[in-house]
C-alpha cells in the first residue's frame, strides 16, 4: 500500500500547489469573475487528499507487515486462500441499468420514464443485495473474521485480507 | 507453457465449487451470457465491439460531411443535417469510441489479466458500467429520430447556443443525458479498475512490476475521477438552464456563458488524456514485444505517465485562449511544459526498439502508424498552444487537422491492440495479409484527408461549414480531403472483414503467439473462468518472458 499511497499522495501535493499558483495568479493578473477554476482545483485536491489519506491509513494499519502483491519476493503460496466473492452472472445490473437510463429519459421526456425507471432500479438494488446475501452460506470462509482467523497474521492472508 | 506445470496453483478451488452452486447447471451462452456475464473479459469484448459499432456509425457521418465537401457550393446535406453530422460525429468517436474503447474495453479485459487477478474487484458494477454506457450510445443516437433532429452545436456544446430558445427539442436533451450516462460509466468503471489494481494483484506483482499498459490505465482512471464528475455538474446546470429557467449559462439574467467553457474543458483537456493514455500503454506493450526486449526505461516511462496526468489538470483554458478571459502566459507554459514527459515517453519508445530484433507483423506496423501520427498531431499541437499563433489559427481546419492526427494516432495504436491481443480473445489469430492491407489503406487514406487540412486552415477555411464558395483557393485540398476520407472507408472495411473472418477461420493462436513478456500470456487463448491454471514466479515486470527463457532473465534495478 506503500506505492499505492505515495502515488495519490503526490497528486494531492501537486495539485495542490497548482491550485495555489493559479489562485494567486488569477487574483493578481486575472478576471475578477473567474472562480470557477480554483473551485474545480480545490475540490480535485480535497478528492486525492480523502483517498490518499484513506490508503495511508490502510498502509499504517499493517505495522509495517506488507501485503504478498508489496513484496518482491513473494511466491504464488502466500497468496493461497479465498480470494473474494466472484458471482458468474447476475440479472440485477441490467436491471439497474436500465432503471438508470428511463431515468435519464424522464429528463427528455417527462416524469412517466421516472415511475418505470424507479421500479426496475430499486427492484435490482433489492434483487442484487439480496442475492450477495448467500454468499456467506456458500462459499466457505468469506466470513472476515473467519478469514483472519484461519490465516493468523495479514502477511499470509488473501489478497484482500486489508478488508 | 510447460514452464508453468510445477508452479503452485492459484486457489480458486473454493469459490469454483461454490459458484456452481450459485449457478445451477452450465454456464449461461449467447446473449444470456451477452446480458448477465459480470466475467471482465466478457464485458472487455462487449464493449470493444460496442465502441467499434460507435467507430463505424460516426464514420459513416464523417463520410457525408466529406461528400458535402467535396466540392463547392454543394447540396448533398442541408446545413441543419451537417450541424448534426459534425456534432454527433465528434461525441459519438470521443465518449462512444476512442474512450471506452481503450480504458474499458481493453482496460476490462486486459487488467485484471495483466495483474493475475481472477476478475475485477467489483464484477457486478462492471456489468452495470457497460448498460449505462451501452444507454447512452442508443440516446446520442436517438436524438436523430426526434422531430428537430439531433444536437447541432458541436461536440463541446457551447453556451448560449445550447439554453432553450437557441436549441428547442428532445435533441439537445438526448445529448446532455447520453454523455451524462456514458459518463457515469466511465467513473463506475474507474473505480472498479483502481480498486482491482490496488488490492488484487498477485503475490509478487509489486506496483513497479506492473505492465506499463497498466500503470497507463491507472492514472487515466484518476483522470476520470476527477474529470468526469465535472462534466456531469456542468450537464446538470445546462438541464437546470433549458427545463427549470435557471439562468446559469444566460448572460441576460447576469449568468456567465464562459462558466460553461470554464467547466467543459476543466472536464475537456483531461479527456484529451484519458483518451491518450491508454493508447500510450497498448503500443509500449506491443513496441516491447515486437522488439524483443524489455521497456526501456520502466521507471521513467511510469514517472512521464504519472507528470502527464497531473499537468493535464493544469491546462484547460487553452481552449479558451480567443474568450480574452483566462490568464494566457500560465495556460500556455503549462501547456508546453505537457510535451516535455511526452517527448520522454517518444524517446523511451525508440529506445524500446533500438537495437531490438523488431518483428514488422500489422500489430508492429499500426505501432508504427501510431508513432508517426501522434508525433505529427503533438507538433501542431505545440503550435497551437502558443497564443499568438492560436489567435490566428483557432477554428480553422488547422485545428481539426492537429486533433484528427492526435485521435487517429492513437486509435492506430487501439488497431494494433486489436491485431496483437485478439489472438487472446478469440483464439485465433488475424490475417497478416489483409491486415498489412488494412494498414495501408488506413495509414495512406487518413494522411490524404487530413494532412490538406492544415493547408486548409492556413488559407483561412473555418472549421462546421457546411459550405464554401469556388472561388477561395480551397477546392483541390478538399477534393483530395475527401477522396482520403474514402480511402480509408475502405481500409476499415478491409479490417472490420479481417477480424469477422478470422473469429472463426484464423489460424490457431495458441496460449503465447508473440512470445509475450506479460501475465496475459500465461493462460490459455481465450483465458478460461477466472483466468489462471497456474502462475508463473513474478520477479520483473515480464513474468513470462523470464520463464520462457531463463537464459535471458530480466535485469532488475533493486
Ligand atoms: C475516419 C476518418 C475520419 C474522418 C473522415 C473525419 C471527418 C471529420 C469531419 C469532416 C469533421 C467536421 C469538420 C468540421 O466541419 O468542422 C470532423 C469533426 C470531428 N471529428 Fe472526425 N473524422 C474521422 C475520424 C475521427 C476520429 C477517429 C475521431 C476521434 C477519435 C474524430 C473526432 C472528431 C471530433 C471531436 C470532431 C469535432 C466535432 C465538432 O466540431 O464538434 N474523428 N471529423
Ligand atoms: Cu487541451
Amino acid at each position: 500500500m506503500k506505492v499505492e499511497s505515495r502515488t495519490v499522495l503526490g497528486a494531492f501535493t501537486f495539485l495542490t500547489v497548482l491550485a495555489i499558483v493559479y489562485w494567486v495568479l488569477v487574483a493578481l493578473h486575472g478576471s475578477s469573475t473567474e472562480r470557477s477554476g480554483i473551485t474545480m482545483l480545490v475540490f480535485s485536491f480535497s478528492a486525492y487528499a480523502l483517498l490518499g489519506t484513506y490508503l495511508l491509513a490502510q498502509y499504517l494499519r499493517r505495522h509495517g507487515i506488507p501485503r504478498p502483491e508489496d513484496r518482491f519476493d513473494a511466491t504464488q503460496e502466500d497468496g493461497a486462500g479465498v480470494i473474494d466473492y466472484f458471482p458468474a452472472t447476475s440479472i440485477w445490473p441490467v436491471g439497474m441499468g436500465l432503471g438508470m437510463v428511463f431515468g435519464a429519459c424522464a429528463l427528455v421526456w417527462g416524469l412517466w420514464y421516472l415511475a418505470i425507471g424507479a421500479v426496475l432500479f430499486f427492484g435490482a438494488v433489492f434483487g442484487w443485495v439480496t442475492e450477495s446475501d448467500y454468499t456467506e452460506d456458500v462459499l466457505p470462509g468469506s466470513d472476515p473474521d473467519e478469514l483472519a482467523a484461519s490465516h493468523g497474521d495479514f502477511a499470509s492472508s488473501s489478497a484482500h485480507g486489508d478488508h | 507453457m510447460t514452464i508453468l506445470e510445477e508452479r503452485p496453483q492459484f486457489a480458486f478451488e473454493a469459490h469454483e465449487a461454490s459458484l456452481m452452486e450459485i449457478v445451477p447447471g452450465p454456464r449461461p451462452h449467447g446473449i444470456v451470457k451477452f446480458v448477465t456475464s459480470t466475467d471482465h473479459k466478457q464485458i472487455g469484448l462487449n464493449y470493444l465491439f460496442t465502441g467499434l459499432a460507435g467507430f463505424l456509425v460516426a464514420g459513416l457521418m464523417a463520410l457525408v460531411m466529406r461528400t458535402q465537401l467535396i466540392v463547392p457550393n454543394n447540396h448533398f446535406v442541408t446545413e441543419n443535417v451537417y450541424n448534426e453530422m459534425f456534432t454527433i460525429h465528434g461525441t459519438l468517436m470521443l465518449f462512444v469510441f476512442a474512450g471506452p474503447f481503450a480504458f474499458a474495453g481493453f482496460g476490462n479485459y486486459l487488467v485484471p489479466l495483466m495483474i493475475g487477478a481472477p476478475d475485477m474487484a467489483f464484477p457486478r458494477f462492471n456489468n452495470l458500467s457497460y448498460w449505462l454506457y451501452l444507454g447512452g450510445f442508443s440516446l446520442l443516437l436517438a436524438g436523430f429520430l426526434t422531430n428537430n433532429g439531433a444536437a447541432q452545436f458541436g461536440w463541446f456544446g457551447y453556451a448560449p447556443l445550447t439554453e432553450a430558445i437557441h436549441s428547442p427539442g428532445p435533441g439537445a436533451d438526448l445529448w446532455i443525458v447520453g454523455i451524462g450516462l456514458t459518463g457515469f460509466s466511465g467513473i463506475f468503471t474507474a473505480v472498479n479498475i483502481i480498486t482491482t489494481v490496488f488490492t488484487l494483484r498477485a503475490p509478487g506483482m509489486v506496483m513497479f512490476r506492473m505492465p506499463i499498459f497498466v500503470w497507463n490505465i491507472l492514472v487515466t482512471m484518476f483522470l476520470i475521477l476527477l474529470a468526469f464528475p465535472v462534466l456531469t455538474a456542468a450537464m446538470a446546470l445546462l438541464w437546470i438552464d433549458r427545463h427549470l429557467g435557471g439562468n446559469f449559462y444566460n448572460a441576460n439574467k447576469g449568468g456567465q456563458p464562459i462558466l460553461w467553457q470554464n467547466l467543459f474543458w476543466f472536464f475537456g483537456h483531461p479527456e484529451v488524456y484519458i483518451i491518450a493514455l491508454p493508447y500510450f500503454g497498448v503500443a509500449t506493450e506491443i513496441l516491447a514485444t515486437m522488439s524483443r526486449k524489455p521497456v526501456f526505461g520502466y521507471k521513467g516511462m511510469i514517472a512521464a505517465t504519472l507528470s502527464i496526468g497531473a499537468l493535464a489538470m493544469g491546462v484547460w483554458a487553452h481552449h479558451m485562449y480567443t474568450t480574452g478571459a483566462v490568464l494566457l502566459p500560465f495556460f500556455a507554459a503549462m501547456s508546453l511544459l505537457i510535451a516535455v514527459p511526452t517527448g520522454i515517453k517518444f524517446f523511451n519508445w525508440i529506445g524500446t526498439m533500438w537495437r531490438g530484433t523488431i518483428v514488422l507483423n500489422t500489430a508492429m506496423l499500426f505501432c508504427l502508424g501510431f508513432l508517426a501520427m501522434f508525433l505529427f498531431g503533438g507538433i501542431t499541437g505545440v503550435i497551437l498552444a502558443q497564443p499568438v499563433l492560436d489567435f490566428q489559427l483557432h477554428n480553422t481546419y488547422f485545428v481539426v487537422a492537429h486533433f484528427h492526427y492526435v485521435l487517429i494516432g492513437a486509435v492506430m495504436a487501439g488497431f494494433g491492440g486489436l491485431y496483437y491481443w485478439l489472438p487472446k480473445m478469440t483464439g485465433r489469430k488475424l490475417s497478416e495479409k489483409w491486415g498489412k492491407l488494412g494498414f495501408a489503406l488506413l495509414f495512406i487514406g487518413f494522411n490524404l484527408t487530413f494532412f490538406p487540412q492544415h493547408d486548409l486552415g492556413l488559407r483561412g477555411m473555418p472549421r462546421r461549414i457546411e459550405t464554401y464558395n469556388a472561388g477561395m483557393g480551397w477546392n483541390f485540398l478538399n477534393e483530395l480531403s475527401s477522396i482520403g476520407a474514402y480511402i480509408t472507408a475502405i481500409g476499415v472495411l478491409v479490417n472490420a472483414w479481417n477480424i469477422f473472418t478470422s473469429w472463426r477461420h484464423g489460424e490457431i493462436a495458441g496460449d503465447n503467439p508473440w512470445d509475450g513478456q506479460t501475465l496475459e500470456w500465461a493462460c490459455s487463448s481465450p483465458p478460461p473462468d477466472h483466468n489462471f491454471e497456474a502462475l508463473p514466479p513474478i520477479r520483473s515486470e515480464r513474468p513470462v518472458w523470464d520463464a520462457n527463457h531463463p537464459d535471458m532473465l530480466t535485469k532488475v534495478g533493486h
